[in-house]
């Protein structure tokens, strides 16, 4: 056991040296909202270049997924809370410089736009369904017609969810792992591929699947490049965030972070998505799993090593 | 018949070949890890840890298990483990870029997929424990021991090819 003892009154139980506040449930929030975001984003790309006919399980089926993910996600984040209760006050206020009531309040329009999304599909999707009441059924063709309004207002959200699941950690100014700018692009791009690989597991169109994978594969390579920056970024910075990197680089996290998440959820998978695209035959589903579960260890891994590092004293 | 053997006859490389392959292989191995290669330290590892987790007493008790059980490592962590991991993934890519990505059993026209399997575990299950009393297997002991001229390396060799060759006879109805 490590103990440390405080002659200074800095006894922050939880809080320092180490931060012990965020688990499980947060890491299973970001990854899904992420995986969300991605979804809506190709969803909307594609609705407002008016080709939803070329890829129905974008529009349609990956769109309940990311309905299921975002409650799922909003489940585990109210979990998580301590004040569950309290949470509505996050909608008392709108305060620009802070990544948490962004969050809060993209979160909120996108769920309800999502569903109204999968509402204005649900006939298309389930035939046989019948929304009993007419004023039901005049607010879906209302929402039918107006789709492509929707999705160029889910657009940006989209976006803006996919870097806010990454600038929630990088608001931690005290935490040199999550504080830095690369932490946004790095998990939109991770949550936008996480998407992809999630529409390619339930596509059955084989044009929507190709094009999919070689958009995957891009944000893959994308991604790396990402990781890459991240960890020279750090190691050029000063003793406090290569001692941060050291986590990932030299310590409790480098296995985790290199073989689960560098060569198991990326190269291995973009190396089959490539032998895909050249004409081999791989099964779709194996890197579009390996990708979901490297998108999952790779918040879980960066939740939990940041929490771990601190400035030093 | 004659067909499909003459389709699947490309499909694999020269036994050979692969052979001086692993040959490098190893010498890659000795360079980059400074140690030798095996297969079964990576199964005891798993069942080991599995043992551990479901009964830590009895684990931590057992003169076997207990030599691989340390306070502040998971037996995971060790590089046969990743290795084998390593394997897994290579066999599938390597499967996919030849088309042979298929769920089935190999097995000779003779007899039944069942018969075979039943066979195939009967064997490993001799085969894994040899290779615990042996203390390795084809690569770790065999394989690894005579790259680095180790006479029980040469000993594990003739011993598993030679007790293989002597009792092949009861048992080749399975595959001619």
């Amino acid at each position: 056991m490590q103990e440390e003892i405080f002659i200074s009154g800095r006894n922050i139980p939880n809080i320092d040296p180490v931060l012990q506040v965020w688990h499980f449930p947060i890491s299973l929030y970001l990854f899904l909202g992420g995986m969300a975001a991605g979804i809506i984003f190709f969803a909307s790309l594609f609705t407002i270049m008016r080709k939803e006919k070329d890829f129905p399980t974008t529009v349609k089926g990956a769109m309940i997924v990311a309905v299921i993910a975002i409650s799922i996600g909003l489940m585990a984040l109210m979990y998580d809370l301590t004040h569950m209760f309290y949470a509505w006050q996050l909608y008392t206020t709108i305060r620009l410089e802070s990544p948490m009531s962004w969050g809060a309040w993209v979160l909120l329009i996108v769920s309800i736009l999502s569903f109204l999304w999968v509402f204005s599909y649900s006939t298309e999707i389930f035939p046989k369904w019948d929304w009993k009441f007419d004023w039901l059924k005049k607010f879906q063709a209302y929402l039918i017609k107006n789709r492509r309004t929707m999705a160029m207002v889910m657009l940006p959200l989209a976006v803006i969810l996919g870097i806010y699941t990454g600038i929630l950690l990088s608001a931690f100014n005290a935490r040199p792992l999550w504080n830095n700018p690369i932490l946004g692009p790095l998990f939109l791009t991770s949550g936008l591929s996480t998407g992809a690989a999630a529409i390619i597991l339930f596509s059955k169109n084989h044009f929507e699947k190709h094009l999919l994978t070689q958009i995957d594969l891009a944000l893959i390579i994308l991604e790396l490049g990402l990781i890459i920056h991240l960890l020279m970024g750090m190691a050029a910075g000063s003793a406090v965030q290569i001692e941060a990197m050291q986590v990932l680089v030299n310590g409790e996290f480098t296995v985790m972070f290199f073989v689960f998440v560098v060569i198991l959820g990326l190269i291995f998978p973009a190396t089959l998505e490539g032998a895909e695209l050249m004409g081999f035959k791989v099964p779709s589903v194996i890197p579009a799993l390996l990708i979901l579960m490297g998108g999952l260890i790779f918040r879980m891994v960066m939740v939990e090593a940041g929490q771990i590092t601190r400035y030093l004293y | 018949m004659k067909g499909k053997k003459q389709k699947n006859r490309h499909v694999y490389w020269n036994p050979y070949f692969g052979g001086f392959l692993l040959g490098l292989l190893i010498i890659a191995t000795f360079y980059l890890t400074g140690r030798g290669l095996g297969a079964s330290g990576a199964v005891k590892s798993t069942v080991v840890t599995m043992v551990h987790t479901v009964a830590p007493t009895h684990a931590e008790n057992n003169a076997y298990y207990s030599k691989f059980i340390k306070e502040d490592e998971s037996p995971m962590n060790n590089w046969l483990v990743f290795e084998a991991i390593g394997v897994l993934l290579g066999a599938f890519l390597s499967g996919a870029l030849t088309g042979r990505l298929k769920l089935k059993v190999q097995h000779s026209p003779k007899i039944s997929g069942r018969r075979r399997l039943i066979f195939a575990l009967m064997g490993g299950l001799l085969f894994g424990l040899g290779a615990q009393i042996a203390r390795g297997c084809t690569s770790g002991a065999a394989l690894s021991g005579m790259a680095v001229l180790s006479v029980g390396g040469f000993i594990t060799m003739l011993s598993i090819f030679g007790t293989g060759f002597l009792v092949a006879y009861f048992f080749r109805k399975n595959w001619i």
